[in-house]
């Protein structure tokens, strides 16, 4: 991962959905970075942790949203900066209010309202890109037509679930 | 204030299966041409799509989220494993230290132990099988007749050898046979117990060893024998007991066998 060339492909392979450079990158940078965030932001080391997670999901977050179009130089640097806004951000300002959170995110917390099996589900089809054969032996389901089925009933869920806090909110 | 967006749910159904590619090349070829001339349909696609890639992007980044979580969990799970391991290593090691410091105590103790009566040991043999001479009893001496003799005889049974020796010098030769008083000079000399006195008595006794019209000449021999080997001339010793043992008028004899028989008289 350390030649200009393996950095370019870097952001493509994460565009496409592969995620294992940020997996590698928090196995290996986990305890340096608590070390640094107890130090700079006398941070216990779970809450570091969880801190290095949210800054790599953002970070994947803004490379699939098109909002980082070039790899930074020094990821670390990069990664360590991000933690410290994150950081001084969360001193500074409260949460950010509801209202505010984009049509994404506000999807993203309904979605986190949803049962473990229906997440896994949503995440195998619009994320892995599983076909309905290979989700219904993921998932235990007698054949692709069930899969389907469950597929659909989760969306609905999902949809409904929106629709009902938007009338909510109105 | 975004305008009511319109309900999705009556086009649901096609509009998942269309995008799923469940749809015959009849069912779909129609659904296409519905799709140009039903703006509602149409616009209902467009929301549909739009769910999508927003639902595309959530599963993204939960699928992340959610790798990171069980990465962490499992980074714990190892770095406690490690830290479990180092600790029962560091325990192992005190335990085997402790081992060690016990095992070190027991055999210095072992050591002493077996080296300690190495030292005493001839003093432990000697008390053993020495048989002391008893001295002369009173009929034999006659009080009134010989009362420094009775003195001595006296203070050597009290176990006063030195004085019962002084008391002994003085007895007058003309009441006593002279290897009785040679005798008895060695024997309390021996009984002094010192390595220079022991010698002294060697002398004394080998003199009325000598004699072999005495009566007390087996005795003598006996406590000559034993005086070598209080001496450490282990030779001497064994040569003059085994003399003894064979002897078999000697009132020691038995004594003698049995030091002979022991291993406390090193074999030559």
């Amino acid at each position: 991962m350390n030649t200009p060339q393996q950095l370019a492909e870097v952001l493509t392979s994460l565009r496409v959905g592969n995620q294992s450079f940020l997996i590698t990158f928090y196995e290996q940078n986990r305890d340096l970075f608590a070390r640094w965030a107890r130090r700079q932001h006398q941070l216990p080391a779970p809450e570091a942790h969880e801190l290095l997670r949210t800054v790599l999901v953002e970070f994947y977050d803004q490379v699939s949203d098109g909002r980082l179009t070039k790899l930074p130089p020094d990821l670390r640097a990069y990664v360590y900066g991000m933690a410290d806004e994150q950081v001084r951000a969360a001193r500074t300002t409260a949460v950010l209010p509801k209202a505010e959170a984009g049509r994404r995110q506000r999807l993203l917390g309904l979605f986190r309202q949803l049962g473990l099996d229906s997440q896994k589900m949503l995440m195998y089809f619009y994320f892995r890109g599983y076909n309905f054969e290979k989700m219904a032996g993921k998932m235990g389901f007698a054949n692709a037509n069930v899969a389907r089925m469950q597929k659909s009933i989760c969306l609905r869920k999902l949809y409904e679930l929106r629709l009902r806090t938007e009338t909510a909110a109105s | 204030m975004t305008p009511p967006t319109p309900d999705l749910r009556p086009y649901l159904d096609e509009l998942e299966r269309f995008a799923d590619g469940q749809m015959g090349a009849a069912e779909q070829e129609a659904f296409e041409i519905r799709l140009e001339q039903d703006p509602e349909l149409y616009q209902a696609y467009q929301l549909y799509e739009q769910l999508s890639a927003d639902l595309r992007w959530v599963a993204g980044h939960e699928t992340l989220y959610q790798r990171l979580l069980s990465l962490d969990r499992r980074l714990d799970q190892r770095q406690e494993a490690l830290a479990r391991i180092k600790r029962r290593q560091r325990r192992l090691q005190r335990q085997w230290a402790v081992v060690g410091g016990v095992a070190l105590v027991a055999l210095v103790a072992v050591w002493w132990f077996l080296m300690r009566p190495a030292s005493t040991s001839p003093e432990i043999a000697w008390t053993r099988y020495y048989v002391p001479d008893s001295g002369l009893t009173d009929e034999v001496i006659q009080e009134s007749q010989r009362p420094l003799l009775a003195e001595a005889m006296r203070q050597y049974r009290e176990g006063h050898y030195t004085p019962a020796l002084y008391t002994l010098r003085r007895v007058p030769t003309s009441t006593l046979g002279q290897d009785t008083l040679t005798y008895y000079n060695g024997i309390f000399l021996l009984s002094q117990d010192d390595p220079e006195q022991v010698r002294a008595a060697q002398p004394f006794l080998r003199r009325v060893a000598m004699q072999s019209s005495s009566r007390l000449a087996g005795r003598a021999r006996y406590h000559l024998g034993m005086a070598y080997w209080r001496n450490q001339q282990i030779t001497a010793a064994r040569n003059t007991l085994r003399s003894v043992a064979n002897d078999t008028r000697n009132p020691y004899q038995e004594a003698a066998r049995q030091l002979l028989r022991s291993d406390a008289l090193p074999q030559e």
